[in-house]
């Protein structure tokens, strides 16, 4: 009975992220007005009429801009979480699995990048791959890795000595199969659910990296820097500033969900519990 | 790096982590209690005195005008506009010549100024303005400062009585504009510059306290020209925009100077509120880059500047806190924005002209084209001035409703850009005429020898004029040479200047002598009063 | 006992180098230095000749490694350099900047803590029920605004709307009240769902089952038993956000005008002032070493089953 309770939440949040994809993706083909188009006319309209949302100082359609808009955000954070659990998760098994001199060597290397403050590296990262998302997201993952790589070595750790790795090992597999075909699996759920619970947090430091100047690039539509564009009209024209907001707290709270439905789902055990 | 956990044992009790945290937290705050005292408050305090509370986003670390130690970078901007030190000249409104601490000066030669001293002027360290101590200053500002020797040139300082004779090593006729630059404030170099960067100025207020966030001034009761109406004055650092606003809205600053755009709207036919603005010499330029064979062509240059929005960006994008320009230098100038013409806002005359050149729309995609190459134009700028994206975005537009394709490249690794000559028009921010004169300007921008003529432009007549300018000592036919140089770069389409910045104080009703100047430089004065 | 924390302390030195290097070469890599940002932020333009001369006092001109050279056997010998723009000490400035940034971590760490902990476990027991879901939608909001953007809300209500607090810190005790609330949001926020999370593991825990079929009462089971075991989580946590807040929180210190070291560094890199960024850089290095050092000593007082030496290596 939970598990089928769980299963319908699983599906139900996995299709609003799905969606939530879906118009990132189609975007250009879903937006009433060219997000890019300006007429000074029409600027700062107030949301009804023609314009949904209301238009930005440019006279843009915020409802496009908003769409648009959550290509640029939620695949640049899915990137910066893709790419740090990426690099984290085989830098991590590898660690993990060998020991050693160089598992010790790369940790000391991924302290340097837990201390090392992400402004310096973001503002480093715009100089040279001259600024905009790309660098923000650069820079954000710098500082990531380690996390990831941490938690994977952890995880190898701990079933690196179980009996089913011995027998796998007696059994004549190779170190490539071992790591594929049997620490992957092991390991891929724990870090799965804590990567989707750190998309809301990792939206909201790109935001801050657009606040301090070293997020999207205009004209760009992305909804931190929407946002952050838009903080001085907070008492003017709300709007501005809301519709993005809104759009992350959409997005946040269905990639939350669905983090805390995979972790039920992977760990069975929990939904025991009686309240 | 995190140790292994292992189950779990009984605490015992919750009622201790109760107590630890809220004792905690009692003395937190009976910590802060006892910091207060400070009144955050505006206007008038209960002993009467007349306290004005001042924030602004212009003064800061990142400003570089931390300190009032004039000697020291753009440091003097700081001693000038808080009212602490005063120049040997000032500007007026239409940014002429006029006297302040000093009362006149000669010519001498083409080599020789002689400048002649109040007599009525003391320091605030009770030391009086004598010819010595103003060429003590002088002196070591030309061995500390980093801009001044290069623009005085000075050989020599001799002092008699009560004025000083300045030599300099090349004719240098704008020599009393630059002293008016906040680097020429004249402080007591005997009581010289405090650890926290204080000095003794001439001015109607003395620094008590100096931090990189904050001076606290009080009244210069000696003061030479009538006591200050005022009697403390707060300057308050408040980088961030929209903290600043609210901070006026709440009334717990009497004054601000660097609000958003868009903020000011909140106090505009406000009754609580008045605003002072004025144009300023911070202009919004845009240079084409000769190299780029496509601008070579002076049709597509022309059909550029007619077809950028100048009025549309200043009315609606900075919300009327600018002025659309002409030519390099605002209105308020003798040589300003009214004695030059250039190209009006015409679409269609564009899109005309560049049909002339040969660029047509051939394959319908809403971009001209020509031999089969679209018309595109790399526009090369930065993000640090809040205008200059801004200004990207609608000559995006504008352009493209005459078929020109614009690609912004708004970074602040520009200089790359510039040296690789990777753009084709870069727009940028400048001061234009920071001490009131046009040949600074045109010397470091027009001319081959310029270090800041990015897009390489050339021009005989340009440097003919430009070379009679630095020899020229009449103030009447230096305006006149500005004149035909501005109106040459215009005609060679070389330059638009989309707008001059509008800078506005808000201030809270009742407050008086408190005026925006074109110049930037003077904002505290003796004439501030609070009128209740 | 001291042995390990000489040892751990030892390892403060090739993250020191690391750290330093790698700030001096990321800084070293943008291509404008201090003289450049200078002359470019006020608008005013000087001859190459001058900014060459300045780099020549500042030794901006000599090699990146000579430079950094330089720097290091000036720390070694206890002198942090001066900040290029201010021209004072960095080290001097840096410990006026750091009180700020002390206070307002402890009082967002206390406030996180005391409204965190009591509703993590709120909704654990109330789990899937009405007021689990109502913490959890809070907690969602909390976790997807910009600080940026609670910054502004707040000021606009609480300082604008109702007057209860100043908006810029006057000195006054009240003037942490804003800033603190700013970084406890997002904090909080997403402390209740950790707290929540591992609350709900401990309870679904053979102990737990066993303690409850011998009749213990439920509220017993989770003070003494459950909130213990949880407290390696929290710990955890808070060992992480002190040592991200003990770096300053750039974006809050700015609006606030609360002058700690996050702004500093913030002005010194735009600056490119490379003195203090280094100062700060190894600043963050040495909290994080520290902390990661306290977090397991506390994690041995916890449980004295722990020993100390087996947190080495990671």
């Amino acid at each position: 009975m939970r598990k089928t309770n769980i299963r319908l939440r699983f599906i139900i949040f996995l299709g609003l992220v799905l969606v939530l994809a879906g118009v990132a993706a189609f975007a250009p083909a879903l937006v009433p007005f060219d997000p890019y188009e300006q007429n000074l006319q029409e600027a700062l309209r107030a949301p009804g009429g023609t314009h949904l949302l209301g238009t930005d100082r440019y006279g843009r359609d915020m409802l496009s801009r908003v769409i648009v808009g959550g290509r640029t955000t939620i695949f640049s954070t899915l990137a910066l979480v893709g790419v740090s659990v990426i690099i984290g998760m085989v830098i991590g098994i590898l660690c993990g699995y060998y020991g050693g001199k160089m598992d010790s060597i790369v940790m000391r290397i991924s302290d340097v990048c837990l201390a090392f403050p992400g402004m310096v590296f973001a503002i480093a990262a715009a100089s040279v791959l001259g600024g905009g998302i790309i660098s923000a997201v650069s820079a954000l993952a710098f500082i990531s890795w380690p996390k990831y790589a941490r938690l994977a070595r952890g995880e190898v750790l701990s079933i690196k000595n179980r009996t089913f790795m011995e027998a796998a090992r007696l059994g004549g597999c190779g170190t490539w199969k071992l790591i594929t075909g049997h620490i992957l699996p092991n390991i891929s759920g724990t870090i799965l659910v804590t990567a989707t619970l750190d998309i809301g947090t990792m939206m909201m430091e790109l935001a801050g990296l657009s606040f301090l100047g070293l997020g999207a690039m205009p004209p760009a539509a992305e909804w931190g820097s929407m946002m952050s564009d838009g903080r001085s009209m907070l008492q003017t024209s709300p709007w501005v500033i809301l519709a993005p907001g809104t759009a992350i707290f959409i997005t946040v709270a269905c990639f939350n969900l669905l983090g805390d439905t995979i972790r039920d789902l992977l760990d069975p055990k929990r939904q025991d519990v009686k309240a | 790096m995190l140790a292994e956990r292992k189950g779990g044992r009984p605490l015992r009790g919750r009622s201790r982590i109760l107590a630890a945290v809220l004792s905690t937290v009692l003395s937190i705050s009976m910590l802060y209690g006892c910091g207060s005292g400070k009144d955050g408050g505006s206007a008038s305090s209960n002993t009467g005195e007349k306290v004005f509370n001042y924030g602004t986003t212009a003064y800061g670390v990142a400003m570089e005008n931390v300190g009032l130690d004039p000697h020291d970078t753009y440091s003097g901007w700081s001693t000038l506009r808080y009212g602490v030190g005063e120049t040997l000249f000032k500007f007026n409104e239409k940014m002429e010549l006029e006297p302040w601490l000093a009362t006149d000066y000669e010519q001498v030669d083409e080599y020789t100024l002689k400048i002649h001293l109040r007599d009525d002027v003391n320091f605030t360290s009770g030391n009086k303005m004598t010819g010595e101590a103003v060429k003590a200053c002088l002196e070591d500002l030309i061995t500390r400062h980093d801009r001044a020797p290069e623009d005085l040139k000075i050989e020599s300082i001799t002092a008699e009585g009560q004025s000083v004779i300045i030599k300099s090593k090349e004719k240098v006729p704008a020599l009393i504009h630059y002293l008016c630059d906040p680097y020429g404030a004249i402080i007591d170099m005997e009581a010289g510059v405090s650890e926290d960067k204080n000095v003794s100025g001439t001015g109607p207020y003395i620094a008590e306290n100096v931090t990189d966030t904050e001076i606290n001034l009080v009244a210069n009761k000696n003061y030479w020209g009538g006591t200050p109406k005022v009697d403390r004055v707060n300057v308050k650092s408040i980088t961030d925009g929209d903290t600043l606003t609210m901070a006026m809205q709440n009334g717990e600053i009497d004054a601000a100077q660097g609000l958003p755009y868009v903020s000011l709207k909140l106090f505009q036919n406000n009754e609580s509120f008045s605003i002072s603005s004025c144009d300023t010499s911070r202009v919004y330029q845009a240079a084409i880059n000769f190299k780029t064979p496509v601008l070579q062509d002076e049709k597509v240059r022309e059909a550029i500047a007619m077809g950028i929005d100048k009025e549309g960006f200043t009315t609606v994008l900075l919300d009327g806190n600018g002025t659309a320009a002409t030519g390099p230098f605002p209105a308020n100038f003798t040589f300003g924005k009214d004695a030059v013409s250039a190209p009006a806002y015409d679409p269609q005359g564009a899109r005309e002209l560049l049909s002339q050149a040969g660029w047509k729309d051939t394959d319908g995609d809403g971009y001209v084209d020509k031999d089969g190459k679209p018309l595109e134009i790399r526009w090369l700028t930065y993000t640090s001035r809040q205008e200059l994206p801004l200004l990207a975005e609608s000559v995006q537009a504008t352009l493209k409703a005459i078929g020109i394709k614009v690609i912004v490249n708004a970074t602040d690794n520009y200089n790359e850009y510039l040296k690789k000559g990777e753009f084709d028009i870069y727009a940028k921010a400048i001061v234009t005429a920071p001490t009131g004169d046009p040949q600074y300007y045109f010397t470091t921008h027009l001319l081959d020898s310029s270090s800041y003529n990015s897009g390489n432009y050339h021009s005989d007549k340009v440097e003919e004029l430009t070379e009679q300018l630095r020899n020229e000592y009449d103030m009447e036919k230096r305006s006149q040479l500005a004149i035909q140089i501005e109106q040459q770069i215009l005609d060679d389409h070389a330059f638009i200047y989309a707008s001059h910045l509008k800078m506005s104080f808000v201030m809270k009703k009742g407050i008086g002598g408190f005026e925006a100047h074109p110049s930037d430089y003077y904002e505290i004065t003796a004439d501030l009063d609070i009128i209740q | 006992m001291r042995r390990y924390v000489g040892k751990r302390l030892l390892q403060l030195i090739p993250i020191l180098i690391g750290i330093t290097l790698l700030s001096f070469g990321l800084m070293h890599l943008a291509s404008m230095d201090a003289v450049d940002v200078r002359y470019e932020k006020q608008g005013t333009v000087v001859s190459e000749e001058v900014k060459a001369q300045i780099r020549e006092e500042l030794n901006l001109d000599k090699p990146f490694l000579v430079q950094y050279g330089l720097w290091l056997k000036g720390v070694v010998t206890g002198d942090m350099g001066v900040s290029y723009i201010s021209g004072k000490p960095v080290f001097e400035t840096f410990i006026t900047k750091l009180p700020a940034t002390i206070a307002l971590t402890l009082t967002s760490i206390l406030l996180t803590i005391v409204v965190s902990i009591p509703l993590g476990i709120l909704a654990a027991v109330k789990q899937n029920r009405p007021l689990d879901y109502l913490i959890r939608f809070g907690s969602f909001i909390g976790n997807s605004l910009p600080n940026f953007f609670v910054s502004l809300l707040l000021i606009y209500f609480l300082a604008l709307k109702l007057g209860v607090f100043p908006v810029i810190s006057g000195g006054g005790w009240n003037s942490i009240v804003l800033p603190t609330l700013t970084l406890s949001i997002a904090m909080s926020a997403k402390y209740i769902r950790q707290v929540r999370a591992t609350v709900l593991e401990e309870l679904s825990k053979d102990y737990v089952t066993g303690a409850r079929s011998r009749g213990v009462r439920e509220r017993v089971i989770l003070y003494k038993n459950v909130l213990r075991s949880s407290l390696f989580t929290i710990v955890t946590l808070l060992a992480l956000s002190i040592g991200s807040l003990l770096g300053g929180t750039a974006i809050v210190e700015s609006i606030f005008m609360w002058d700690g070291v996050g702004k500093m560094a913030v002005d010194a890199i735009t600056m490119r002032d490379y003195p203090i960024i280094q100062t700060y850089v190894i600043w963050m290095a040495v909290i994080y070493v520290l902390v990661n050092l306290i977090t397991d000593i506390v994690y041995c007082f916890l449980d004295p089953r722990i020993r100390l030496e087996q947190g080495e290596g990671i």
